[in-house]
């Protein structure tokens, strides 16, 4: 048994305690999922399990172990096994057979015992035959299911997976948890962390963290059926809150654009990576795309169709290798007329302050600056008083997510690409990014989002559009979306190559 | 998708340079470099030259990559060649080149009589000796930079790494953390390439921002960079630290580790490494 004994937990420095007498176990074999909104303490409980870090008070204690005795450390950190949120910073080895057996090496194993559950780790995930790759080149679904198999090779009773989908596609979620169902039949006990309802149907056991207190623990349907309690946890948002969604995988209609507003046109454009080289490759093979002022479009497509390359070039921070971008008033696309939101925003903050942060951009484009910052903070639901003189860094994940939005709405773009925007973020993150691209768009903006989920995403916008091995689609709704898109005002079209998906 | 970021240049293949243990590869081209320091005079380094151009074929990389590597030192060759063969003080101070020459140790073949300088305009000319010197700088240069290309060349960055570090296991006895700097290795073939990647992440999208980096002058260039180097580095650390524990998770501590791979020694192998090794070590003491 994996037991959490009344964990009080505070990082130094902090105000806030990150968690607070928490008590639970996982039993030996048992699915136990653990749900939580950003900022709850869900990575600290998944760092504790394994004496990564030692709670301030209470202790954790694994199979009748101490996991906070140096004597026994050893053994509790190969009977439970980490895996964290991004595969990159969790892969050691240069090969995917070395980094299987990282950990049985460290061990002190013999080679056959370390060649047997190499061999069997990589079978249990689906990566045989994968060995002698460079974890570099793998997908993001094939580098989290290696990092699965680098834990599985200590042969641990218990797994501790946090938040192991959110940085993946569709494709990487559902590789993902086909491992995780694995791992199940072979009977390790695992606590799942996410804050992803979708995942917590099948669980033995539900837990649900909420800022540093465990609120709830027990049988999933209790819970899930309750809608007032998931939003009480903050697990989900009131339907009061975001625009209702209509019937699934349709996308809602869209008033005809206003004529006078210029729209961002990409004619047949093309782009190809090294070319010339043998190794060239062709990310885009002549797509066509239309974003009217006020229109909503949403790309979705597999990882490598060129949605980024898309994106880009639709920014005009990349020059395509043939084909044209411009507005449809006959003026270019220049830095700052084109907003771009790329997936993980946050990363590209840098100022002292927040406020130093959002100005970057109209300084650079030397606009009038006055009341931006303040304006800009209040679209993204942050007040301006509060925030306007903070380091980016102190602030938690959603609140840095929100400043890199606010960044780029500082330049007053017409338009905006947003690559995942609600990547990662919890059920009010996701609310308020929803909320302010309606606001947008009812504002004039000609917006253009880039998904995987689909789900969440299409019953929003007014185009659905797929991108395919680098050239883009109307997505459902048959040939009639198509020329409606067409006959609305050319809100957005993806003529050229109308191979409507589903259809023909 | 974002293209993996090349590392290496690695050039795949089964010729008999690629099946040479990397570790003997190492230790010839280490005795190449020797050699190409120590030898005097033409015989050696033309030796050489023949012998790494011999290697090439037998390896069937295209000269047109080797010649690739040298774009980047183009102007240190030239202005190698010309430092030697242009003169200001043609006419006079006759004696000086050839002292010069001596003090080099290199010794130029008999060309007859090649006069010391030629006068161009006034002062300023070439000497022909100069040139010949010139040319055997150069030459040395670009065999130094085509081993050490035929080496990656021929083998991966891994097998590459897995020889370092198998090279290195002796020094534990001395108490040189040969474990820890193996580890380092291959972290560093697995972050470079994603540091690089992450870097050129962020310069974009602070180019969405309308920054510009090509403008203006070193100052003004330099602090163009702040913005990319700071988020660059907080991310490298908030990395870091996610990656010490995924190592700790794993129990990594450096020592008391077991190896899966083990390095079998082929008597061909041996036999070739240590020929070639002698051989180079040889040319360079006695050419
Ligand atoms: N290294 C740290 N130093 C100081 N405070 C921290 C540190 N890491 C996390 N915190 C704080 O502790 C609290 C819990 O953070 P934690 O990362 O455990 O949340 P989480 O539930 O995993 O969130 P998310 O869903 O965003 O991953 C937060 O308030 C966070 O700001
Ligand atoms: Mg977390």
């Amino acid at each position: 048994m994996l037991s959490f004994q009344e964990i009080g937990f505070r990082y130094t420095g902090a105000e806030e305690p990150a968690l607070v007498d928490v008590s639970f176990a996982v039993e030996p074999g048992a699915y136990v999922v653990l749900l939580g909104a950003n900022g709850s303490g869900k990575s600290t409980l998944a760092r504790l399990a394994n004496a990564l870090l030692l709670p301030d008070t209470g202790h954790v204690e694994v199979d009748g172990l101490r996991a906070d005795e140096r004597a026994t450390l050893r053994t509790v950190r190969g009977l439970v096994g980490v895996v964290a949120q991004d595969p990159d910073n969790q892969i050691i080895s240069a090969t995917v057979l070395d980094d299987a057996a990282f950990g049985p090496e460290n061990l002190g194993l013999p080679r056959d015992e370390i060649t047997r559950r190499c061999a069997e780790a990589l079978a249990t995930v689906g990566l045989l035959g994968f060995e002698e790759r460079d974890p570099n080149t793998l997908s993001g679904g094939e580098k989290q299911r290696l990092v699965i198999a680098g834990v599985l090779a200590m042969d641990p009773s218990y797994l501790v997976l946090d938040e192991p989908t959110s940085m993946l596609d569709s494709e990487g979620r559902a590789e993902v948890l086909a491992a995780i169902n694995a791992l199940r039949a072979r009977g390790h006990g695992i606590l799942h962390i996410t804050h992803d309802l979708d995942y917590a149907h099948d669980a033995d056991k539900l837990l649900v963290l909420q800022a540093g207190r465990l609120v709830f623990e027990g049988a999933p349907d209790t819970l899930l059926q309750d809608e007032e309690k998931l939003i009480a946890y903050a697990l989900q948002v009131g339907s009061g809150d975001v625009t209702p969604r209509q019937s699934p995988c349709q996308p809602r209609p869209l008033a005809p654009p206003d004529p006078s507003l210029p729209s961002l046109l990409l004619r047949d454009v093309a782009y190809t990576y090294s070319a010339g080289a043998s190794f060239a490759h062709d990310a885009l093979k002549g797509a066509d795309l239309t974003v009217a002022a006020g229109s909503y479009t949403l790309i979705s497509g597999h990882t490598g169709s060129g949605k980024s390359t898309l994106l880009r070039i639709a920014a005009g921070l990349l020059v395509p290798t043939s084909g044209t971008t411009g507005f449809s008033d006959g003026s270019a696309v220049t830095p700052g007329t084109v907003g771009i939101v790329f997936q993980h925003p946050e990363v590209q903050l840098f100022a002292q302050t927040v406020g130093e942060d959002i100005l970057f951009g109209p300084r650079n484009l030397k606009m009038d600056t006055t009341g931006i910052v303040d304006s800009v903070l209040a679209a993204v639901g942050l007040e301006p008083r509060r925030f306007a003189q903070r380091s980016p860094f102190t602030l938690s994940g959603g609140e840095m997510r929100r400043v890199a939005i606010a960044s780029i709405l500082a330049m007053r773009s017409r338009f905006l690409l947003l690559d995942e925007p609600t990547a990662g973020l919890d059920a009010q993150g996701r609310a308020f990014v929803h909320r302010l691209i309606d606001e947008l768009v009812r504002q004039g903006t000609g917006v253009v989002v880039v998904s995987h989920d689909l789900s969440e995403f299409v019953s929003r916008a007014h185009v659905h559009l797929l991108l395919q091995k680098g050239r883009l689609y109307v997505a459902g709704g048959g040939a009639g979306a198509g020329s409606t898109a067409k006959a609305g005002g050319s809100a957005v079209s993806a003529t050229g190559h109308l191979h409507v998906a589903g259809g023909a | 998708m974002a293209l993996a970021v090349p590392f290496g240049q690695y050039v795949p293949g089964t010729s008999a340079v690629h099946r040479l243990d990397a570790r003997f590869k190492l230790l010839i081209v280490t005795s190449f470099v020797f050699a190409l320091f120590m030898v005097d005079g033409w015989t050696g380094l033309l030796l050489c030259a023949v012998l790494l151009l011999g290697a090439y074929l037998l390896a069937r990389i295209p000269l047109k990559l080797a010649l690739r590597g040298f774009k980047p030192i183009l102007v240190i060759l030239i202005f190698t060649f010309l430092a030697n063969t242009l003169t200001l003080s043609a006419g006079g101070d006759a004696g000086a080149l050839t002292s010069d020459l001596a003090a080099t140790g290199l010794v130029a073949p008999n060309f007859g009589a090649l006069p010391d300088s030629i006068a161009l305009i006034g002062s300023f000319g070439i000497k022909p000796l100069g040139a010949l010197r010139g040319l055997y700088f150069v030459l040395r240069i670009l065999l130094l930079i085509s081993i050490t290309s035929l080496l990656t060349f021929t083998s991966s960055v891994v097998a590459l790494s897995d020889a370092l570090t198998a090279l290195m296991r002796p020094l534990a006895v001395l108490r040189v953390p040969t474990e820890d700097i193996a580890t380092m290795f291959s972290i560093a073939l697995r972050f470079i390439p994603l540091t690089a990647e992450e870097a050129e992440k962020i310069m974009v999208a602070q180019s969405a921002r309308a920054a510009v980096f090509d403008k203006g002058g070193l100052i003004k260039r330099a602090r163009a960079w702040v913005p990319v180097m700071i988020p660059l580095f907080v991310n490298l650390f908030r990395r870091a630290d996610e990656l010490a524990a995924a190592m700790e998770t794993r129990c990594y501590t450096g020592r008391g580790r077991t190896h899966l791979k083990v390095y079998v020694l082929k008597v061909s192998d041996l036999v070739i490494g240590c020929c070639g090794a002698l051989f180079f070590v040889a040319a360079g003491i006695f050419l």
